[in-house]
């Protein structure tokens, strides 16, 4: 008998651990935290829903127990009971499950999450029946300069390639970078080739130095800035090419420009030789109104003079 | 244009013909002069980020190469008195070129400095002031209108070039675009071949048959020697401030070009601080280039009116009084709701204002000064306007950090251009009444009050018919127009109506 005592001791005491878990941990596999997660700071967030839905954006630095509070005013039908359940990232959060009564006219929701790491980050809702939900999107502060464009450089050439986070947004504790080789990423240690690489990093910004290009170089790279929550990223592109790619509609267009300007030159020569013969052989009378008031391109200004305007 | 009698001096502008390809070239020599400088401001984000300099220390280049631009007048304007506008263009779109293929292989603010900005200015500057004199040595009648169209070239040029560049910029980096640019630029020696010298063919008895007025005058005609001699020696000639019009006319321009340009770099600004979103701020220039690009055509049109050409310096004038209104008004009216249409509205009507005033600003000196001094008139000028152009966007940024409030930027641009149009209309009726009560006097001497610099040759022939420059300039504005008609029909006579 005794040993089923301990068994069933056993069972309730494993019973009561995954109770407490169940609670404050969130579905998913998460990493075990680094600092007890009684002893994480506290933050709230609550939202009063006017509506149908509404999204709040939560910007978090570090581990925190967030409690999240959802308050919905209700609908015209006004039940006395509502059911209200929480999800994250689209799936149902386990005994989250519950019924809401109706106090002071509004129903309310509460539930306090510990975000530890990058999985816990994400989009939560709080649903009220299926008839109303505020989504809380908890994310680290995301780089919001993102260059669209590629940066083209030359071989041989250098170039910076910065990441910048927003006056408005907390800073970074550091920054990394990465460059994309496939689909992973592998990061750029510039104490491996100080020739090549070099990083500067101030709190806001990060510039890398990527001197003495070569085609390989081209390709994605990422910057990282790091906070104790997780690491936002934000990429940019990198196109190199060689020198005879502008060169050729350089050369082009010069060569245009000395072929117009010939030929102006040589149309301008053609007409002054013509007049000049036609001078020639023409009268005096002729010849005096040919050089009076003229251009060098006659041609013009004697057919104007025969038109007599 | 019918033929010149035979004993006509000076050579009679052609007004069309081979005038209008000159219009081209001169429209694509301005258009580069221009627009260039704002142009290039496109590539300075991408050099600030690689060559690690800051906003001010970039903005530096287009100042330098504005200044230098208009600093460069006098010289510019000496060398086309003595060369000619052909050779110098060539040589100013060379240089350009040069300034930018080199900057291609810049590493340092400083370099950047000297090829982009000293050396493209000076390039520019040849460009400019040689393209407006040509035009009139081609042009007399029609002069204001072919201003127009020459002067269009800054804003076709600008909606053009902006996003070509935008373009090379993302395909070839921004050292490749510099490259290519600068071959671009190349394009104003195909300008400057266009610029066929203007032969003139002084009296038969005194010259040879045919001079061509930009040789060193070394012919028989000493009246001509002197005063060619003189236009081309005149590297600074400060005897231009002894004329009265000219002096008008340099207040009223200093005073324009000092609001000018402010209120167009920070229209953006003032648009997104009224709640626009960027883009559409953006839109605002592109939407007042576009504006100004068919404004200033049309001003020289109306310019060239039968009605308006005798009385263009107070059409300037006018035009300068609508701008800075335009400018005042604009703070005042805008209403926070509608913001972005209202300054869609103040876009456009700036865009006139701005146009107007930039299609004639030219064509006045040209009027006052005469052809022959226009090239060294306009060096002076623009030399001297070089200090309101560095002084008026620096002074209007410092209202608005003093202020926190962009109002206070229109308010003084617009004042200040008020001012200049104001002062140019009422002087120019006090100048206009002085020479109708110093005409009567000088009716007789009138050929001795005509030195250097004017189209005639000779002091006997000018007494025998007068001179049609000097008459159109001096005289009462009635007569000017009447006096340029007549010389169409009727050009053996080339008589005026006093």
């Amino acid at each position: 008998m005794s040993a089923s005592w301990k068994q069933l001791s056993l069972q309730i005491l494993l019973l009561l651990v995954s109770c407490r878990h169940i609670n404050t941990k969130t579905p998913g596999p998460t990493a075990p935290p680094l600092i007890p997660i009684d002893q994480l700071p506290t933050d709230v967030r609550s939202v009063a829903l006017k509506g149908e839905s509404h999204t709040e954006k939560v910007e978090l630095l570090n581990p925190v127990n967030l409690t999240l509070e959802c308050t919905w005013t209700g609908n015209q039908d006004k039940l006395a009971n509502i059911t209200g359940l929480w999800r994250k990232d689209g799936e149902e959060v386990k005994n989250s499950n519950q019924t809401v009564p109706m106090e002071n006219d509004q129903y309310n929701l509460k539930r306090v999450f510990s975000i530890v790491n990058e999985e816990d980050l994400g989009s939560y809702t709080c649903e009220f029946g299926s008839k109303a939900k505020i989504d809380f999107v908890l994310a680290a502060p995301q780089i919001g300069d993102v260059r669209d464009k590629p940066i083209v450089s030359y071989l041989g050439d250098f170039v910076v390639i910065t990441c910048k986070m927003e006056e408005t947004k907390p800073e970074p504790s550091t920054w990394y970078w990465y460059k994309a080789n496939g689909t992973d990423k592998e990061q750029i240690i510039a104490a491996e080739e100080p020739l090549r690489y070099e990083i500067k990093n101030e709190e806001r910004n990060t510039k890398l130095v990527v001197s003495s290009l070569v085609e390989a170089d081209a390709g994605l790279y990422f910057c990282g800035a790091v906070y104790a929550i997780s690491t936002s990223m934000s990429h940019v592109e990198l196109k190199v090419i060689s020198f005879y790619e502008p060169l050729k509609p350089f050369v082009a267009i010069v060569i245009a420009v000395i072929v117009l300007v010939a030929i102006i030159l040589l149309y301008e020569k053609s007409q002054s030789k013509k007049n000049i013969t036609a001078a020639e052989n023409g009268t005096t009378d002729q010849t005096n109104t040919l050089t009076q008031g003229e251009t060098n391109g006659h041609g013009e200004s004697s057919s104007m003079r025969q038109r007599k305007v | 244009m019918s033929p010149a009698p035979a004993d006509e001096l000076d050579h009679k502008p052609l007004d069309g013909g081979w005038g209008w390809m000159v219009v081209v070239a001169a429209h694509i020599s301005i258009g580069f002069a221009y627009s260039t400088p704002k142009v290039l401001s496109i590539f300075y984000k991408e050099i600030q980020d690689n060559l690690g300099a800051s906003s001010s220390e970039i903005a530096w280049i287009s100042s330098i190469m504005l200044a230098a631009m208009y600093a460069g007048g006098p010289v510019s304007g000496m060398l086309v008195t003595r060369f000619g506008s052909r050779p110098i263009v060539m040589a100013g779109g060379l240089m350009c070129g040069v300034s930018m293929v080199t900057a291609t292989f810049g590493n340092s603010m400083v370099y950047l400095y000297l090829c982009i900005g000293i050396i493209g200015g000076c390039g520019l500057s040849l460009n400019l002031n040689t393209s407006l004199t040509i035009i009139g040595k081609y042009f007399l009648v029609k002069r204001p209108l072919a201003n127009g169209l020459v002067m269009a070239g800054s804003p076709v040029f600008t909606v053009f070039l902006a996003p070509l560049n935008q373009y090379l910029l993302n395909r070839y980096g921004w050292r490749g675009s510099f490259l290519i640019f600068g071959g671009l630029m190349l394009n104003c020696c195909v300008a400057g071949a266009l610029m066929r010298p203007v032969i003139v063919r002084c009296k038969t008895s005194n010259c040879a048959p045919q001079k061509n007025v930009e040789d060193k005058p070394n012919e028989s005609n000493t009246k001509l020697k002197e005063s060619c001699m003189k236009s081309a020696m005149s590297f600074f000639d400060w005897t231009f401030f002894k004329d009265r019009g000219f002096v008008i006319y340099l207040v009223g321009s200093i005073l324009f070009i000092f609001g000018a340009y402010a209120p167009i770099l920070f229209l953006s600004a003032y648009a997104i601080d009224q709640g626009v979103d960027e883009f559409s701020a953006a839109n605002l220039l592109t939407i007042m280039a576009l504006v100004d690009m068919f404004v200033r055509p049309a001003t020289g049109l109306i310019a060239s009116s039968k009605w308006v050409r005798p009385r263009i310096q107070y059409f300037f004038s006018l035009a300068m009084v609508f701008t800075g209104t335009v400018h005042l008004l604009c703070p005042m009216i805008i209403i926070k709701s509608y913001s972005y249409t209202f300054l869609v509205t103040y876009t456009v009507f700036f865009g006139i204002g701005f146009g107007m005033v930039f299609a004639l600003i030219f064509e006045c000196l040209m009027d006052l000064m005469g052809k022959e001094r226009f090239p060294s008139a306009f060096g002076l000028v623009t030399m001297i306007e070089c200090i309101p152009l560095l002084l008026g966007p620096p002074v209007a940024a410092l209202l608005v950090d003093i202020f926190g409030d962009y109002k206070y930027l229109f308010f003084m641009c617009g004042t200040v251009i008020l001012t200049g149009g104001l002062f140019l209309f009422v002087m120019n009726i006090y100048n206009y009444h002085m020479l109708e009560k110093e005409k009567p006097g000088k009716d007789g001497a009138q050929n001795q009050m005509n030195v250097e610099g004017q189209e005639h040759v000779s002091a006997l022939e000018v007494e025998m018919k007068d001179t049609p420059e000097a008459e159109m300039e001096r005289s009462e504005p009635e007569a000017k127009y009447a006096n340029a008609v007549q010389r169409e029909p009727q050009p053996e006579s080339a008589e005026t109506p006093h």
